[in-house]
């Protein structure tokens, strides 16, 4: 039976301001499902032809499935944000790549012909469900010491990083982060965040307030301030709170659809789905990941990375984000890299990271019409990579 | 019939405490309620396996090898009979079973090698090997596989070696030697490990019933004998005890994240190694001379080398540790240590010069240790402006293998830096004694007041040999000769003067021990009082409790077990004798020389 799979477009997505995990956070007193419920109805409102029931599944991603968080996500925000209720959904989970895994997962769907248009998703509320916390070990991991024990440190593993290949130094991360605080700093200045954000308003110890902007901001960061903070993660270490993105509260939603859906349903195409590898490493270097997967998947496009004019890559840490430069031959400063910065200033809510990758890259399409090929690409907890490719349209 | 533990524990044998204070009987009947329960196993009329799927220890071990098939998990690590280690011997079948599964060389090693080596236990995959388990399988799927196994060799037609007897060939040779190393080691010492290969000689000619009541006969001597009693004791004080931190304050610890080694000779590089593989942080060393710096850096940087290359570190973690030590001929990387230890030379001005030194550069909270094995700690504090943060902290050598630290406090040291340098020698996986500053603290003066008898015997016409062989039949591991070849006769002799300006009577000072210390190997005779062997080793063992008991009655320790436990890390002193007290003790000697035994003396209530 031959068939043809149909091509998937990136229609739109957004996400909220991200806010700092914990009481002090914007998000403290709001739900993570209703932070989910907020992208979902902004993606509607913002793409009024779209009839909601054409909507065949909102997958939603969390790393943290309970409570809040809990009730088969997808479906649970689908039904609260008032889409009919023939539409189904689910919840998935692969750690900091949950986003870009609803989005393959939904890709699936379109490409297959199961559904035309999709709903994928992540969110993350760290402040109510801190990373690991809810976690029960299996004992055999240290019984048959199965994985090293800094593996489920995130902070732990960054610093493996610099262990293993000390030409990246904390001077080079503090470097990056830098960078990263000017950039984002000048992209709230245009028009990328105002595109990509979604002011919510939120209740907290003093009032309603708008959660409008990320609370990871910090553009007068310098080299010298930098060097002064401490590295908990380590005694002597190289991993600091500057140089990494902070616990973060946070949601976000994109629309997908199949190419020739989008056209009738007078839905703009924004880029094309070319390709996406998963792959993974040792879980102690898991911040290696995305290199094994960038090449997986440019040798599956017969492509090299000079074919690609954009990079949007997660910053958990700055040295995580070197390794990828140092495995790719990108330098570090390209303009290609990151251009609104990146996790370092804006904040990383691990399952929901990913579609923020993928607006601010479409947005870069629009303002670097030169550019054909754009790449997002993150690490995983538990050592994985994940990337994907895109096309403009 | 498969048997198998709950997750990760097959069985960790039989509970010890019980077996404290038993008499003849009660050993009799407690081996003998182990085989009739046991035995019925092997009465079974379908094939029976043992799935050893976690920590298997004694009679755990003894159970599975009642059944026709053993499966390990490669998961196991420990899988071991320490009986002998404990003064006993595995008496609900195991030397009877062992030799017929696994043949009589492969038993010794099992059953009496083994225990012997600091209680050396086996993997799954060592066991396997061994010959004592049939097949090695994964754990994740490690029951089910095992009831496959069952099956595979049911319907093979295979047999389990129920009846087997073992071949009696090259038994005899192979007991011949274990026993001839046996008495190089113990030198009759202790009965147990003879008994156990008495046993397993037994066990090629003997039926499975034979085997059984030799044992319960053997056991029923040896458990309420005094050996094993002592081996109970010393037990409990390592394994439990010390884990109990009797003694450390209750107080909050402070973090220590640098350390600064002042010194940069043989014994502060071990340091310095030590502190930078469980601590983790880093490591400033200071010299006087940049070249003896650079040699520890060096030696450091080797043992991180030989660490990647055991599969210990990878490459990258070895770098990193490696970048956090820093030396120098000056203080300048010191100011943030939150702890320093001195070892630099043994001399009182020298290490107060170091503390003033050091104290100028760090903060008023640092821990300021010193590693002296015999000067007044107290007086090295004196010029401080902040004397309450001086502990001492006595290593033994070779720092990597003895797991004591005597832990000293002077008595201004205050309770939080005496908690902290508790808290970093249990990081650095040593067991801290608690010792009040006093001369020499306990092992050295034990061990220097022993010596004083041994020198005094030599120049009274004993010869080497004869002072070493008074001390070797009491079971230590190594002749005093080796031992204070080891430690060096120059520190030795150091001990010793320190030691007689506090107590001239009983530690007289010795022309032979200096002429050692300067490099000579002359005894200076002094008469002609030459004694037996016995006569020495009496005047040996009454010396030494004559100075335990000075030292409970000044208070140098909180208890006899004290002593024992650091004896026991610190010079390896055998279980058998419970360190020494409890040796002492049983003997009669104490309540002999005191009228009280050791455990019941304690300090007088100060005035």
């Amino acid at each position: 039976m031959g068939r043809e799979l149909r091509e998937v477009v990136y229609v739109d997505g957004v996400r909220t301001a991200f806010g700092r995990a914990g009481p002090k956070g914007l998000f403290w007193k709001t739900r993570g499902d209703d932070m989910g419920v907020k992208v979902v109805r902004e993606l509607l409102h913002r793409n009024p032809s779209l009839p909601p029931e054409r909507i065949g599944d909102v997958i939603f991603a969390a790393t943290a499935q309970v409570g809040d968080q809990g009730l088969t996500m997808g479906r649970d925000v689908a039904l609260l944000a008032g889409i009919p209720d023939t539409v189904p959904g689910f919840a998935l989970d692969r750690m900091c790549a949950g986003a870009l895994t609803a989005v393959t997962a939904g890709a699936g769907e379109i490409a297959m012909g199961a559904a035309d248009v999709v709903v994928a998703g992540g969110v993350e509320h760290m402040g109510h469900h801190p990373m690991g916390a809810e976690v029960d070990f299996n004992p055999r991991f240290v019984a048959e010491r199965l994985v090293d024990d800094s593996a489920v440190s995130m902070g732990a593993t960054a610093e493996n990083l610099h262990d293993r290949f000390p030409q990246l130094t904390k001077e080079d991360a503090d470097r990056f982060a830098v960078q990263s605080q000017q950039r984002a700093a000048a992209a709230w200045a245009n028009g990328v965040m105002r595109e990509t954000v979604v002011p919510m308003s939120v209740f907290t110890d003093d009032g309603w307030q708008m959660a409008e902007r990320d609370q990871f901001l910090r553009p007068d960061t310098s080299m010298d301030g930098l060097a002064e903070l401490p590295t908990p993660f380590r005694v002597g270490g190289r991993v600091t709170a500057g140089n990494s993105a902070g616990l973060t509260d946070g949601a976000t939603a994109s629309l997908l659809a199949a190419e020739q859906a989008a056209a009738d349903l007078g839905l703009e195409a924004r880029m094309r789905l070319v390709g996406f590898a998963f792959a993974g490493v040792e879980p102690e270097l898991m911040g290696i990941g995305p290199i094994p997967a960038t090449k997986r998947l440019l040798d599956q496009a017969g492509m090299s990375i000079d074919d690609v004019g954009l990079f949007e890559l997660n910053e958990p840490f700055a040295v995580q984000v070197l390794t990828w430069c140092d495995g790719m031959g990108v330098a570090p400063d390209d303009p290609r890299l990151n251009p609104y910065g990146g996790a370092i200033a804006c904040g990383h809510p691990l399952a929901a990271t990913g579609v923020r990758l993928m607006a601010q890259l479409a947005y870069g399409f629009r303002e670097r019409p030169d550019v054909r090929y754009g790449l997002t690409a993150l690490c995983v907890g538990l050592g994985m990579g994940a990337a994907l490719l895109w096309e403009r349209v | 019939m498969v048997l198998t533990g709950k997750p990760f524990v097959f069985c960790a044998g039989a509970d010890i405490k019980r077996f404290v204070g038993v008499d003849p009987d009660a050993a009799r009947a407690g081996s003998r309620a182990g085989h009739q329960l046991f035995g019925r196993i092997r009465e079974l009329p379908y094939p029976t396996l043992a799935a050893v799927n976690g920590a298997c220890l004694g009679g755990g071990v003894e159970i599975a090898l009642h059944c026709d098939f053993r499966t390990i998990s490669s998961g196991v690590r420990h899988f071991a009979c320490p009986e002998v280690f404990l003064g006993l011997f595995p008496a609900w079948g195991g030397t009877q079973l062992a030799p017929r599964i696994a043949g009589p060389e492969a038993a010794i090693r099992f059953i009496v090698t083994n225990p012997l080596r600091q209680n050396r236990m086996l993997t799954g995959s060592e066991a396997c090997d061994l010959g004592l388990v049939d097949v090695v399988l994964e754990p994740a799927e490690f029951l089910d596989d095992s009831i496959a196994f069952l099956f595979q060799r049911t319907r093979a037609g295979a047999t389990g070696p129920r009846d087997s007897l073992s071949e009696g060939s090259g038994a005899n040779d192979a007991i011949e030697r274990a026993r001839r190393q046996l008495d190089d080691s113990l030198h009759g010492a202790t009965p147990a490990p003879y008994v156990a290969l008495d046993l397993i000689e037994g066990a090629s000619r003997w039926s499975i019933e034979e085997g059984y009541a030799a044992e319960e006969d053997a056991i029923a001597g040896l458990l309420p004998g005094r050996q094993a009693q002592a081996s109970l004791y010393a037990f409990d004080l390592v394994e439990r005890r010390a884990k109990r931190d009797v003694g450390k304050p209750d107080v909050e610890t402070r973090p220590v994240r640098k350390v600064g080694i002042v010194g940069a000779g043989l014994m502060a590089s071990q340091l310095a190694t030590l502190f930078l593989r469980r601590l983790e942080v880093p490591i400033a060393i200071r010299d006087l001379d940049q070249e003896i710096v650079d040699r520890a850096i060096g030696s450091i940087h080797a043992d991180l080398e030989s660490q990647v290359q055991k599969g210990r570190y990878d490459e990258g973690k070895a770098r990193f540790l490696g970048s956090l030590v820093t030396g120098g001929t000056t203080y300048d990387h010191f100011a943030d240590c939150d702890l320093v230890l001195e070892a630099v030379f043994e001399e009182m001005s020298v290490k107060q010069q170091v503390f003033a030194d050091v104290e100028a550069v760090v903060s008023p909270q640092c821990v300021l240790a010193t590693n002296t094995s015999s000067l007044s700690i107290t007086e090295m504090a004196s010029e401080l402006a902040h004397p309450e943060r001086v502990v001492g902290l006595h290593f033994f050598n070779p720092v990597a293998v003895l797991p004591l630290v005597e832990l000293i406090q002077t008595p201004d040291t205050d309770e939080v830096a005496l908690a902290t340098a508790w808290e970093v020698a249990k990081t650095l996986r040593k067991r801290p004694v608690l010792v009040k500053d006093a001369p020499a603290f306990v092992v050295n003066r034990v061990l220097t007041r022993m010596t004083t008898v041994l020198m005094d015997a030599l120049e009274n016409g004993n010869t080497v040999d004869e002072t070493d062989e008074a001390i070797l039949r009491l079971g230590l591991p190594m002749a005093p000769s080796v031992l204070l070849q080891m430690v060096g006769p120059r520190v030795a002799n150091h001990v010793l003067h320190t030691l007689n300006e506090s107590y001239p009577d009983r530690f007289p000072l010795s022309q032979t021990l200096a002429n050692y210390a300067e490099g000579g190997d002359e005894i200076a005779l002094r008469g002609d009082g030459r004694r037996t062997v016995e006569e020495i080793q009496a005047a040996a063992l009454e010396a030494i409790a004559d100075e335990v008991h000075h030292m409970l009655e000044e208070g140098v320790v909180a208890s006899a077990e004290d002593i024992d436990t650091a004896l026991l890390l610190g010079a390896g002193w055998p279980f058998f004798m419970g360190g020494v007290t409890k040796y002492l003790d049983q003997t009669g000697m104490s309540v002999r020389l005191f009228g009280q035994t050791l455990a019941e003396t304690r300090a007088a209530a100060p005035a």
